[in-house]
């Protein structure tokens, strides 16, 4: 590790004489609010920080050194542990890639089971945000009513593919599970309960003072400097950048659903908030079509052959996480294990505008920062 | 109990005293114990799970298992704690949030000493608490502690000028600082009414007080793990812990005393019921308040903080202090 | 103001309602059919193929096989079957993979041991872990 972070200004003030130092704090890896074992060494001048940077790597495992000696389908539960919030984006980018390679045909029954399941997992992810933020902030209510409609949708993943978290539901060329009947329709009614819902969640929190004005112009930075850092997703349309690739870029078959893409221009973290919260009404509105949309039969599993080895060769493809721009580069030798694999992850790119966002901001002001990047470790470390 | 007080000094009295400290002791103690239990149920209840249930019938020794898991354990302290202090700053934090109980009338017979000055002697005391708190900050010689420690330097001390700010308006109706006469004075209209502006900005600055949500920014979780007493376990922590909740007694003893009426009755026709199930009724509603406010708001931020005391709270309670004053002249015929 | 009054209302409206909450330890928290809990293995259908060991993206199968005791049967019979759940994911793929659905996932997911080695389970254990097979594999 770099030594110089730990080290600080003593200064003697010229009209008293009194000796004075900044204070560096270690925040993390151990702390509530650091979302994980993220550390942050913060050089404080009272409660003033002067320097923040991010010491991370506590939660690394290795998943793309591993995946060279892993088959494309054993991959996939590595996966799972990335961004464990949102586990079937990342599914999703794996197997987008591999058959964007092998050039394989998804069925369109399995297509609509991957977009219903990634839809809900942004809205249980953004649910998970929405919680531990408030939490962050000091308010713990929000955090159990959150949870409690994520536990709905977990349920409904539990019944879809057997588990709640690590899903390990897609395959390469389709998913592992059909819906199990009646599936859809309580998919269906979550959806309806959920748009309810939200305006309680709007009504607890959104309009409350004091949450207004902690969080306006705090953590603000601005269209060019989002591009400069390469951020995505919600950091990046907080600024006015209107780049969503299910709009952009479509892939799956977002291109036969009608959604809008909400941006703000404050680039502060009260409008990326009301981003998160846009957001679910939309994914719920997607929801609603495709359900609506769901075909009554076919296969869930397209022609694959047995062992799956892509063409020599080299891939990347990017998909819309919940947390932004999540990408898989592969490179084949034509083998069934990838030469070489490399995740593009949102929250490890969205992290590097921390040390930037957190200079001459309070430590309570730290908290909101970085809640609102909304990272996740697996994912940052990898 | 006032008579004895009028009586000359001697052991005998002295033991009565002392016996009758033990017993509000253990009042206060016992309240602790279920307002703890009851915090925890009313949050509960209110995030849609059960809370305690698992210790005794409903859960009812959940705060006595606590406890005593507290005491039994080994008392720790940081290797380059500052012994003296760390040892004096939980003594310092709790004894003061008792000694205001001391003024306290609770009915019009159970109370203990009736200063003329009550009212100045709970806020001169209710002052010492922070004391206790920078203390503990500054001896576990932990960084966030420290933060801790001053954030609720300038917080108490900011806010306690609010707190007697707005209840001046009281003392100018009443004319005296006595709890009791205060209380009597009360009969016809409770001082929530006429003192409604004082009423706001006192259980408003009361909360940055307790340093209770959304005002607990020196024991910060989210921010600053646990604040003054992140070095404090077992029975030292106990002691903080009891003190908060202490403090939080003589808060609503007071609230219920200065603008609810104390043990009188809503209507005079309800006056069979005893004043002190009056007392306990408004007494819980102030505690069940701060449980709902806990259940429901994030918390503030240190620098608005500051300037919510000084630019709008202290306004406002000088605002009510002249009004008070217009009225009150005029009502003696000062403008006539 | 009016938003704190809201919120403070939309609290005080959920202190009555009903509590999501289970009674995990005292009443068993039923899993859907799919669940994938601790695995089901039994003996007399495994042929021995190694796919399972293969497919495991964790290696934690450890299996070994014998001939057949019969000389007129071809083929080997299962003679050790460990399982590793310090590592296992429970990730479903074995039971994918298994041609004879001697692997099969069960709804069983309690785990916790006091030793780390308790948790090397072999093949009589997975043999009697035999309660809530899953159905479809």
């Amino acid at each position: 590790m770099n030594r110089d972070i730990l080290l600080t200004n003593a200064t003697t003030s010229p009209e008293s004489g009194i000796r004075t130092e900044e204070m560096l704090l270690n925040v993390g890896p151990q702390h509530p609010s650091t979302h994980g074992v993220l550390r942050l060494v913060v050089k404080i001048d009272g409660e003033t920080i002067k320097e923040a940077t991010p010491v991370m790597g506590y939660l690394h495992r290795g998943t793309e050194k591993l995946a060279e000696n892993l088959t494309y389908t054993q991959i996939i539960p590595y996966t799972d542990r990335m961004d464990y919030v949102s586990a079937m984006t990342n599914n999703y980018v794996l197997c987008h890639a591999v058959e964007t390679m092998m050039g394989v045909e998804v069925p369109e029954r399995a297509q609509f089971l991957r977009l219903i399941a990634m839809e809900l997992n942004r809205v249980a992810s953004h649910l998970v945000w929405w919680g531990t933020y408030l939490l962050d902030i000091g308010a713990m209510g929000p955090f159990l009513y959150a949870f409690r409609d994520r536990e709905s949708i977990l349920d409904l993943f539990n019944e879809l593919c057997g588990a709640r978290m690590t899903f390990n539901y897609m395959r390469i060329g389709g998913v592992k599970w059909d819906a199990p009947p009646g599936w859809i329709d309580k998919v269906k009614e979550f959806v309806q309960y959920m748009k309810k819902e939200l305006n309680n969640y709007h009504k607890l929190v959104t309009g409350n003072e004091i949450f207004i004005n902690r969080l306006r112009g705090i953590g603000k930075f601005d269209q060019k400097t989002a591009l400069d850092y390469s951020l995505s997703g919600v950091m990046l349309r907080s600024t006015g950048v209107k780049w969503d690739l299910r709009k952009d870029e479509p892939y799956c078959i977002y291109d036969r659903f009608e959604f809008d893409v909400p941006t703000a221009t404050e680039g502060d973290c009260l409008a990326r908030y009301h981003l998160r919260m846009a957001e679910i009404e939309q994914s719920l509105r997607i929801l609603e079509q495709a359900l609506d949309q769901f075909p009554s039969e076919g296969e869930v599993m397209g022609k694959v052959p047995r062992v799956i080895r892509p063409p020599a060769g080299e891939a990347y493809v990017r998909i819309e996480s919940p947390r932004g721009e999540i990408g898989c580069y592969i490179a084949s030798t034509g083998k069934d294990k990838p030469w070489r694999l490399k995740f593009r992850r949102p929250s490890f790119h969205n992290l590097q505008i921390l040390p930037k966002l957190l200079e001459g901001e309070n430590i309570a002001n730290m908290v909101a920062v970085l809640g609102s990047i909304d990272i996740v470790l697996g994912e940052v470390d990898c | 109990m006032s008579d004895l007080l009028q009586q000359t000094p001697s052991w005998g009295t002295a033991l009565w005293f002392a016996l009758a400290a033990v017993a509000l002791l253990l009042v206060v103690l016992g309240f602790v114990t279920y307002a703890i239990y009851f915090e925890r149920k009313v949050i509960g209840w209110m995030q849609l799970r059960i809370g305690p249930n698992r210790v005794g019938p409903l859960g009812l020794l959940q705060t006595v298992a606590d406890v005593a898991k507290l005491l039994l354990k080994e008392d720790t302290r940081p290797q380059h704690a500052d012994k003296a202090l760390f040892t004096l700053a939980p003594i310092l934090a709790y004894a003061p949030a008792f000694g205001v109980l001391a003024v306290m009338p609770f009915t019009d017979s159970i109370r203990f000493a009736d200063l003329g000055i009550g009212l100045l002697y709970y806020i001169a005391l209710s002052g010492i608490t922070v004391l206790g708190v920078i203390t503990a900050g500054w001896a576990s010689n932990n960084k966030y502690s420290l933060i801790g420690g001053l954030r609720s330097a300038a917080q108490m001390i900011s806010y306690e000028v609010p707190l007697v700010m707005s209840v001046v308006g009281v003392v100018l109706m009443t004319g005296s600082m006595n709890l009791r006469d205060i209380v009597l004075a009360q009969q016809d209209v409770w001082n929530i009414v006429p003192q409604f502006l004082g009423f706001a900005v006192f259980i408003v600055a009361a909360q940055a007080e307790l340093n209770r949500t959304p005002f607990d920014l020196p024991e910060a979780e989210s921010e600053l793990v646990a604040g003054y007493h992140v070095e404090y376990s077992g029975f030292r922590f106990a002691m903080f812990m009891l003190a908060e909740y202490v403090y939080m007694f003589g808060m609503g003893a007071l609230v219920t005393i200065l603008f609810l009426g104390g043990w009188l009755p809503i209507h005079p026709s309800l006056s069979f019921i005893p004043g002190i199930v009056w007392f306990v009724l408004k007494f819980s509603l102030y505690v069940f308040f701060q449980f709902w406010v806990r259940a429901t708001f994030p918390r503030l931020r240190v620098d608005q903080l500051m300037s919510f005391a000084w630019k709008v709270l202290l306004p406002l309670a000088l605002l009510n202090i002249l009004l008070t004053a217009v009225v009150i002249s005029f009502q003696n015929g000062m403008f006539s | 103001m009016l938003g704190l009054a809201k919120g403070l209302g939309y609290t005080f409206k959920k202190l009555t309602e009903k509590k999501v909450t289970h009674f995990y330890p005292d009443v068993p928290f039923p899993m859907p059919p799919r669940f994938r809990g601790i695995q089901h293995f039994s003996p007399e259908k495994c042929i021995v193929c190694n796919q399972c060991a293969r497919i495991c993206p964790t290696e934690c199968i450890q299996l070994t096989g014998k001939p057949h005791p019969d000389p007129e049967k071809k083929g080997k019979i299962i003679d050790t079957y460990d399982i590793n759940f310090e590592i296992c994911i429970l990730c479903d793929l074995c039971t994918e993979v298994c041609p004879t659905e001697a692997i099969v996932m069960t709804n069983n997911y309690e785990l916790a041991v006091y030793s780390r080695d308790e948790l090397y389970k072999d093949l009589k254990w997975l043999d009697d872990n035999n309660t809530n097979v899953r159905e479809e594999n």
